[in-house]
């Protein structure tokens, strides 16, 4: 606070304000944000730490935990390889329909995930457009794992892409046509210097699209099926606990949620942190 | 021949950045493109490096064509403007890049980086990052990577361009050591002067994507052959003059036409070149230098303290009237103004105010190839016809397009500036690249229109014929005849029917093949790419040696447009010179019809129509006639 609150800026409050305005973030974020997850973790422990090591080595949660480290895994895979071709493409082209690209891009954001799942069962589903197609071929989409993995990767198109696209405007092309002179081919030209120049705007963007990905609800549980120990994510699997009145063994999996969370929270801030000193040094990567 | 371009193309959407540049650079060479930013010099360079591909023509690299080839497969070196070094990685790592690429071993390479640290200066920096770098050490890291695979081409791109003006210096002598202590054959991009001068071997001047004028420094400042060189390229007076009888007419003063100049018709326009350093001042008419050229009595205006000069302005009462574009006058200063210069310990250098005659080490006469060309606007309706011929000639000619509106009461003022306005939207909307100007005189039609053709030095004048196409009197307008006479300049009549000018008919039906129309017809056809045919009608009833006479002429003519890479042909027909013609004009799908004028005087209402008048009465085609000396 003192550091933006120096001589030489404009906005100048008084020391009263500064500590009623702290106090009151302070507050609002112990009532919304800290409260809520202590009380996440107390009650996953009410039972005690047996039944809450029960809870979390069930087979089903075991199960549930599984799909969702599948289904985060993939959204990252396939957004990280989707996200940088989208970011070169928008960044070093300018063509029709770009406009439209940058905003359609959006839609995950804009659309509310259960929509995107009923929209992924209408199409791929037993009586969907695809169904007959697909059932033909004995491949099973929706209440599938296939299903799942389409739904999270669908919510979380825009985070890498939004993360690359300020960077690599930023940086222009010229060290790929240095590359290129320098005689790499564009394959070399990718993995030597144009990925390592935007990689930690490429590690944030990824860790951002996988705390969502594990955490999507919406979407997966439309395409899900809520079919036990195959089907069940981790979000989906508290529901059911919660719905069945084992609060215990609910929070217990909301708890292990909660932690994965913490844990791709901590990345980030480290990522950012590195990024931000590789900036303030100059350069983005030589750390 | 390390790099050979030939009549490369590029357009990007509509604009034409590249315009059929072709240059050959020869092995060791230091190849300077020099222009201002936006003439598309940057984008040869990237056509050469391959990173940007030509919409036709070719590039050869050590005699192969490489135009399909991607950058990789080059082996050039480039040296970006913001040297592009890859910051993740060290001054060894970008310097070994290309070798790293090319799989040599690593203590090779290491061995290879040292090796150029060492010659660009850098020993010992081996393990920073560029952003550990000052920008005059980015700069020769980049030098040392574009060098490190020993590519026999190396590209510049502005090179010194992100530096201070000291180290700039500094690092321009180390570029041109390293250049000739490896031999490698440079391109060097930039539009500092200055810079081209002190590293060019050979410097190609880039003005809106096509190449000017190319030289060595030497040439290009002593002697270009274009206005556009002569401005650009160091600071320099350009003075409009007439040819005279062998001698230059500025203002009223004569100068000698020099020897090696190209050769000019009577009362064609000249301009005259000197440099500030050419001129000489002295406080006496008595001793002004044996051997130069005196130029008048002229007054001190301005001068600018510039360290190891000064530079001097005077004006020159003696000269007025041949002002060029490039230097203007204050407001109520009528003579020409000249810049000179001297150093700035010279002794006599006169205060403002002072009067010093002036006289020229040396002038130097420019090409006449861009032609000024002043089209007079009617006031309604602008016919399209002459607006399409002015647009494609100036266009075509790289020269100046002046439109001029007359207003007969200053009343009219504002419509003829209305009038001008949407002409000058219509001829760039039609060729953006065409170098424009409006004009609105006031008083008589004709006087003015002969006085500002005089007054603007211009090469040709365009005007519309007068619609009534019928009345052979009416079809040459009067305006024409006064320009003509009057003014000794040509003129080309235009009818409704515009035209880009392809095939161009030199008649010499009334007579002998004069100099002066067949070379302004090479001009034009030269500019615009015509096909030219010198056609001839001969009397039944001649002598032989009349014949051979003719003939020889005829050969002559063909000669010149010959020599202004323009292709023709002759054809002679015998028969009665206007019907002969007539049937030439219909059956040969004609642009242009050139003639000489062959009245002297203003027409007497009464006489009989003189050959000129008759031609253009009887074809509907754009007429160039052009006045024949006395």
């Amino acid at each position: 606070m003192e550091h933006w609150h120096g001589k030489n800026t404009a906005i100048q409050e008084s020391r009263v304000i500064q500590v009623l305005l702290i106090a009151f973030t302070a507050a609002f974020l112990t009532l919304f944000l800290i409260f809520p997850l202590a009380i996440v973790f107390q009650y996953a422990f009410s039972s005690g730490i047996e039944a809450y090591w029960q809870a979390v080595t069930h087979p089903l949660t075991v199960s549930a935990m599984h799909l969702t480290l599948i289904a985060s895994l993939s959204a990252v895979v396939c957004n990280a390889i989707f996200g940088i071709a989208l970011a070169w493409l928008v960044t070093h082209f300018r063509f029709r329909g770009r406009q439209l690209l940058l905003t359609l891009m959006d839609i995950p954001l804009a659309v509310s995930p259960v929509v995107a799942g009923m929209v992924f069962v209408l199409l791929l589903g037993h009586h969907g457009w695809f169904g007959t197609w697909l059932d033909a071929w004995n491949m099973k989409i929706i209440f599938a794992t296939p299903g799942i993995i389409l739904a999270t990767v669908f919510v979380t198109v825009p985070f890498v892409a939004r993360e690359l696209i300020p960077v690599m405007e930023e940086r222009g092309a010229t060290e790929e046509e240095a590359a290129l002179v320098l005689g790499a081919s564009g394959w070399q030209t990718l993995r030597l210097v144009t990925i390592p120049a935007i990689k930690w705007a490429l590690l944030y963007g990824l860790v951002l699209c996988n705390a969502r990905a594990m955490g999507e609800f919406g979407a997966v549980s439309v395409v899900s099926g809520h079919i036990r120990g195959r089907t069940n994510t981790m979000p989906l699997h508290i529901e059911i606990l919660y719905n069945e009145y084992e609060f215990a063994a609910a929070f217990a999996v909301s708890s292990l949620l909660a932690l994965l969370a913490l844990v791709t929270l901590a990345i980030k801030r480290v990522v950012e942190l590195r990024h931000l000193t590789g900036i303030r040094r100059g350069s983005a990567g030589s750390l | 021949m390390t790099i050979e371009l030939r009549e490369v193309l590029k357009k990007f959407g509509e604009q034409l950045v590249i315009n059929s540049v072709s240059l050959a650079v020869e092995d060791g060479e230091l190849f300077v493109l020099l222009g201002s930013s936006g003439s598309g010099k940057s984008t040869i360079l990237r056509v050469i490096a391959g990173l940007v591909r030509p919409d036709s023509g070719c590039v050869l690299l050590r005699g192969s064509d490489v135009t399909q080839f991607p950058p990789q497969k080059r082996e050039v070196g480039v040296v970006f403007q913001n040297y592009a070094l890859f910051k993740h990685m060290t001054v060894a790592e970008n310097i070994e890049f290309g070798l790293k690429i090319r799989k040599m071993p690593a203590a090779q390479r290491r061995h290879r980086s040292d090796e150029l640290l060492e010659l660009v200066g850098l020993s010992g920096l081996a393990r920073r990052y560029p952003a550990q770098l000052s920008g005059g050490q980015s700069q020769r890291v980049a030098l040392a990577r574009a060098l490190a695979y020993e590519p026999s081409v190396l590209l510049l791109d502005e090179p010194f361009g992100a530096l201070d003006v000291k180290i700039r210096g500094k690092l321009r002598r180390s570029l041109k050591a390293i250049q000739r202590e490896l031999g490698i054959t440079t391109v060097l991009v930039t539009h500092d002067q200055e810079e081209a001068f002190e590293l060019a071997d050979r410097i190609a001047v880039v003005e809106r994507g096509r190449i000017v004028e190319i030289g060595t420094p030497h040439q290009l400042y002593h002697s270009p052959q274009t206005e556009f060189v002569a401005n650009f390229v160091g600071g320099g007076n350009v003075l409009f003059g007439r040819y005279n009888e062998g001698r230059v007419r500025l203002g009223s003063t004569y100068l000698p036409f020099p020897g090696d100049a190209p050769p000019h018709d009577e009362g064609a326009p000249v301009r005259m070149l000197f440099r500030p350093e050419w001129v000489i001042y002295s406080s006496d008419a008595s001793q002004i230098e044996q051997g130069s050229l005196p130029l008048g009595k002229g007054t001190m205006r301005d001068r600018l303290f510039g360290g190891a000069t000064e530079k001097l302005r005077f004006e020159l009462d003696d000269l007025r009237g041949s002002q060029s574009i490039g230097l203007s006058l204050e407001y109520g200063q009528r003579g020409t103004l000249v810049d000179g210069v001297a150093s700035s310990l010279a002794p006599d250098i006169p205060a403002i105010g002072e009067t010093r005659w002036l006289s020229l080490k040396r002038c130097h006469v420019l090409q006449p190839t861009s032609l000024r060309i002043l089209t007079k606007l009617e006031a309604v309706p602008i016919h399209a016809g002459l607006m399409e011929t002015a647009t494609h000639l100036g266009g075509a000619s790289h020269g100046l397009l002046s439109l001029l509106s007359v207003a007969s009461t200053k009343d009219e003022m504002s419509s003829c500036k209305d009038l001008l306005e949407d002409s000058k939207a219509a001829v760039l909307g039609a060729r953006r690249d065409i170098r424009l100007t409006t004009r609105v005189r006031i008083g008589d039609p004709v006087v003015e229109t002969v006085l500002e053709s005089q007054e603007g030095y211009f090469d040709l004048v365009l005007l519309q014929r007068s619609s009534r196409n019928s009345d052979t009197v009416g079809s040459f307008p009067g305006i024409a005849r006064h320009v003509l006479v009057s003014a000794h300049i040509p003129v080309i009549l235009v009818s409704e029917i515009g035209s880009a000018l392809k095939r161009v008919l030199i008649c010499t039906a009334g007579g002998e093949p004069g100099k002066s129309d067949v070379r302004l017809a090479a001009r034009i056809a030269r500019h615009t790419g015509a096909f030219s045919r010198v056609f001839h009608v001969r009397r039944g009833d001649m002598s032989a040696n009349e014949v051979a006479r003719v003939d020889r002429h005829l050969s002559r003519a063909q000669a010149v447009l010959t020599s202004f890479g323009v292709e023709s042909d002759v054809l002679v027909v015998e028969g009665e010179p206007l019907r002969e013609l007539q049937k030439q004009i219909d059956g040969g799908a004609w642009d242009l019809v050139v003639i000489g004028s062959s009245s002297q005087t203003l027409p007497d209402t009464t006489a009989k129509p003189s050959f000129d008048a008759q031609v253009v009465a009887t074809t509907s085609l754009p007429v160039l006639i052009v006045p024949t000396p006395e």
